[in-house]
């Protein structure tokens, strides 16, 4: 080597083979797949071009609304039902406790229990458990409750993992921050708003992104609470896309699906990280 | 550090107490699918008393059997290269994109392109990727576990890209600087200064990764079709069957898969506040 | 120098993915023997067809067989055809997946394979039948079929000398008497959508044309014309489900009916080892689900729960012919059967579960039309429309959207049959 890289070639270096590797696995497939969203493919044998008709059909297909209205009611709350747990969990478990490890330890479990586990107990637990408790009838055969259920059962097992999120953001705040901020008489919230929170911004925003994006993409806690009844009421998008694309037939219709999903949630993540975005060069 | 560890040595207890009651929500559960993993089918009944009560004997033989249908130690060598594997490849490599990205993004365009191309990757759903994918791996003859772990690298890179790059913003420049000033290249500065500051993250990369691959299914499932040895998961899936789920040995297997992660877990997590102490001393 | 190194390893890494293809490829072993691969959807069945392949080859110098019984096969099996790495010979279920499996082409013409003659009629129309657009050709060898109707408790039946009823009034009152005695008369498991399917399907049987959809398909009829007779006796089951049927899923159903909860459960013989293994000394035994009023209307609803297609990818026909053959031998049949709870398509007696013996007489006389549910798309989802019809009760707007929607999500066959049917009449 005669001459030392720069910074800059360095990092084109470093940069320039990953997004080789990206777009080979990623966006080459999905090029792929946007071209099967123009076909009838059941996902083998012969297929003919429909053009247009799936997206048409797309925005006609009333059940295809529905999911929409479903998973976005659903990640709505389920995200600020995670964070708003997940943070005070963090903070708690980044305090001066006893049995740290366990205590952590313990908390991250629901995030390693299979879908298959998950959905017999929490089925267990509001089909016989919670009806002899409450009196009141099962909240998974009420069109009214059940994605309130899945929320709760989502954001059971979620919130291990957005915690772990927070904790190792929190690591970067330096300790002298809250000695100089406990000089200064900040404790408690205000401490945690004006000093903690600042600094775990980029956290904060990576958790609603993957948490929104997570719950968007629900299908896991579906298929093992409610597989998309009471009355098709929790079919999320997700769950059309794969059991109609992959289990049925409908592969190039779901694609279309698929398509347009991502779309909608690409531009939502846009708009969240532009939002807080914003809100970290403004503290 | 002297009076640091005098702050420390405060305990909260109020706290404790709080943390320590809301274990309930997971040991509840938790007490459930042991009892259940230690029962027979026979004993399994439809009320709250059934479900509750321990079960008649605690022999290990549904444990035991769960391993023979699974084949676990084979199952289990399978998942854990796969996993190992990605983890690995997944720090070095994700966490050299995510600095090259992340300090280069305010600046330039072509980085916060690069950066939001990757992270937008997060949001395709992998049932259109699926079909493409496996036609794809066949085609370039890897449509076996190293597939799978190349697959995995890409599926895990923008949640990873967009981790590094975030926990970078705290990471003061004018580190690397002092480096430079030595005479360092970036590319040693990045090994000697940057990895090492980065380590809490490492540790969270290494257990969120591995999570998601330990626990996949679709992704060997599709891409090795069958063929080759299965992983945990995949041999899990032999407990339900169309018309009936063996629950007892479902239970029992995914307890004895839930351990290697949940030590895992624990070996990371010291890491993750370890790196706090390193860091702080720098 | 160090950078450059792994700079260029980072790249070298993506390439080894290519190098790798020459290890990682299957390379036919070159024995000089015919090599056939079968893959099979039944990993429940894995045991009996082990047996079969030791057997196969222990018998068989020249052909080897491999069957792979993969979980989620028919994942698996749609990758293979994704991969044009298809299994020579598939085992799976016929329904809906294969006639979309032959109506794009994959399957080959066996009507030459001289096995055949030796299954039984019904099942072979059953097969004929689903297929989108009739052909000329034979594309499965049905292996093994299940029933459906309603499982009873003996038991309770004969401690309470409860009659096996044939006719709807008769089973109504049935329910009715079981009621008034305090006992539960039926469980259901509609958590689970699918099981609204199974007595959905037993009663279509009854008082459905079997070919119902493939009348709508060609336009000669309507399902509100055909099947309101169907929904409204699904309503009447419902008065004597317990309290809150769509709470409690598929296993909590079995679990019930096997601890004796309920007297009767309407699901298919195939959730009798689930049943037991709950309660292995139970007696259980079978009817016919009585839909009509007149007791010789009845039909049974079975369907084949495996048959066997040869691909066309299938490069030595003859020895698939082999293996067909081989798997219809008497002993490989009893082989299947003493480890699976199955109704055998072959023409023969065998000896069956003692939970069948009250649909014997319509197995032996052929007297049975297949699942409803294998015609309808998967992706039309009719067992959760069935559960939302349940809930809401409305007849007459469950059946219009049935309508509406079988020719949505149906309109690329219907035009082939349509197309099919213009070209028959020139």
């Amino acid at each position: 080597m005669k001459k030392k890289l720069s910074r800059n070639q360095t990092f084109l270096l470093i940069t320039i083979p990953v997004l080789a590797l990206f777009f080979c696995f990623n966006t080459l497939p999905l090029i792929k797949g946007l071209m099967y969203s123009f076909t009838n493919f059941r996902g083998f044998g012969s297929y003919e071009w429909v053009g247009m008709r799936n997206y048409a059909d797309l925005f006609t297909d009333a059940r295809v609304g529905k999911s929409y209205l479903f998973t976005f009611k659903f990640a709505l709350l389920a995200t600020v039902v995670t964070n708003v747990i997940a943070l005070l969990l963090a903070l708690g478990l980044n305090g001066k406790i006893r049995a740290k490890s366990t205590l952590r330890g313990v908390y991250f479990i629901p995030r390693i229990l299979g879908g298959l586990v998950v959905g017999y107990i929490f089925g267990y637990i509001f089909t016989y458990i919670l009806p002899a408790i409450t009196g009141k009838g099962s909240m998974l055969s009420n069109t009214g409750t059940a994605w309130i259920a899945i929320v709760i059962v989502a954001a059971w097992q979620s919130i291990a993992q957005t915690t772990l999120i927070y904790i190792s953001g929190l690591q970067t705040v330096p300790e002298d921050v809250y000695e100089a901020g406990a000089i200064d008489g900040a404790t408690g919230w205000l401490s945690f708003k004006n000093l903690t929170f600042p600094l775990i911004i980029p956290f904060f925003s990576i958790n609603m992104v993957l948490s929104m994006k997570d719950f968007l993409m629900v299908f896991d806690q579906i298929m093992a609470m409610t597989k998309g009844g009471p009355a098709q009421s929790t079919e999320s998008i997700s769950f059309l896309i794969y059991n109609n694309g992959m289990g049925g037939g409908q592969f190039g219709f779901q694609s279309a699906n698929a398509v347009i999903f991502f779309i909608v949630i690409v531009a939502i993540s846009v708009f969240q990280l532009n939002f807080t975005g914003k809100k970290e060069e403004q503290l | 550090m002297k009076k640091k560890n005098k702050v420390a040595a405060v305990t909260n207890w109020p706290l404790t107490i709080l943390l320590i009651a809301g274990c309930i929500t997971v040991v509840f559960p938790l007490y459930m699918a042991i009892v259940i993993a230690f029962k027979k089918p026979s004993e399994m009944t439809n009320d709250i008393a059934g479900a509750l009560s321990l079960p008649k004997s605690w022999s290990l033989e549904n444990f035991a059997e769960a391993m023979r249908v699974t084949d676990f130690w084979h199952s289990l060598g399978y998942s854990v290269l796969i996993t190992v594997a990605t983890v690995v490849l997944a720090i070095l490599i994700h966490s050299l994109a995510g600095y090259a990205i992340g300090r280069s993004m305010a600046k330039n365009k072509f980085y916060k392109i690069s950066y939001l191309y990757i992270v937008s990757g997060m949001f395709v759903p992998f049932a259109i990727l699926m079909m493409p994918l496996v036609k794809q791996t066949a085609q370039m003859g890897i449509d076996n576990w190293f597939g799978v772990i190349l697959c995995y690298l890409v599926f895990y890179m923008p949640m990873n890209v967009m981790l590094y790059s975030g926990y970078l913003k705290n990471i003061p420049i004018a580190l690397e600087e002092a480096a430079y000033v030595d005479g360092a290249t970036t590319w040693t500065t990045y090994w000697k200064v940057i990895f090492p500051i980065m380590k809490p993250m490492h540790a969270t990369v290494a257990v969120l990764t591995a999570l998601g691959t330990w626990n996949d299914v679709m992704t060997p499932l599709v891409i090795m079709s069958g063929k080759g040895a299965n992983t945990l998961p995949l041999a899990q899936l032999t407990f339900q069957t169309q018309f009936g789920t063996n629950y007892n040995l479902a239970f029992a297997s995914y307890l004895l898969a839930l351990l290697p992660i949940l030590v895992f877990y624990l070996i990371c997590q010291k890491q993750i506040i370890n790196g706090v102490v390193n860091g702080a001393v720098k | 120098m160090k950078k450059r190194v792994i700079a260029t390893a980072l790249v070298a890494a993506m390439l080894i993915g290519t190098v790798f293809s020459a290890s990682g490829c299957s390379s036919e072993p070159n024995d000089g023997k015919t090599h056939i691969t079968m893959l099979q959807y039944k990993p429940e069945a894995v045991k009996a067809f082990e047996k079969m392949e030791e057997e196969f080859n222990a018998t068989h110098d020249d052909i080897v067989l491999n069957i792979e019984s993969p979980n989620d096969a028919m994942t698996v099996l749609k990758t293979r055809f994704i991969k044009e790495d298809a299994p020579d010979i598939i085992g799976i279920g016929g329904d809906v997946n294969f006639s979309n499996f032959v109506d794009a082409e994959m399957l080959m013409d066996i009507s030459d394979f001289e096995g055949l003659s030796l299954i039984k009629q019904a099942y072979k129309d059953i097969d004929k039948n689903l297929e989108f657009v009739p052909t000329e050709g034979v594309y499965a060898v049905p292996y093994v079929a299940n029933a459906a109707g309603v499982l009873y408790n003996r038991e309770m039946f004969k401690k309470n000398k409860w009659e096996i009823p044939t006719t709807w009034d008769e089973f109504m009152d049935l329910c009715e008497t079981i009621k008034k005695s305090g006992q539960q008369p039926l469980y259901f498991g509609f958590k689970d959508v699918w099981t609204c399917l199974a007595p959905w399907n037993a009663l279509a049987c009854d008082l459905a044309p079997a070919d119902v959809c493939r009348q709508v398909n060609k336009g000669e009829t309507k399902f509100i014309d055909e099947y309101g007779e169907v929904a409204e006796k699904m309503l009447e089951l419902l008065e004597y489900a317990q309290d809150d049927p769509f709470a409690y899923n598929y296993n909590d159903a079995c679990t019930a009916f096997a601890n004796g909860e309920s007297a009767m459960y309407t699901i298919g013989s195939y959730a009798v080892p689930q049943i037991q293994s709950v309660n292995p000394d139970m007696d259980l035994d079978s009817f016919v689900m009585p839909g009509c009023d007149n007791a010789d209307d009845n039909i049974l609803n079975s369907g084949v729960d495996l048959q066997f297609c040869v691909t066309t990818d299938c490069q030595n026909k003859e020895a698939a012919y082999e293996v067909l053959s081989f798997l219809l031998e008497d002993s490989t049949i009893q082989t299947y059967l003493d480890d699976q709870n199955a109704v055998p398509c072959k023409d023969k007696e065998f000896k069956l579960s003692p939970a069948l013996d009250g649909m014997l007489d319509y197995i032996n006389e052929g007297k049975m039309t297949d699942y409803q549910d294998h015609y309808y798309p998967s992706e039309m989802a009719v067992d959760a429309q069935i559960q939302t019809f349940l809930i809401d009760g409305s007849v007459e707007k469950f059946l219009n959207k049935f309508d509406t929607d079988w020719l949505r999500y149906n309109r690329d066959i219907i035009r082939k049959v349509q197309e099919y049917e213009a070209g028959g009449n020139k």
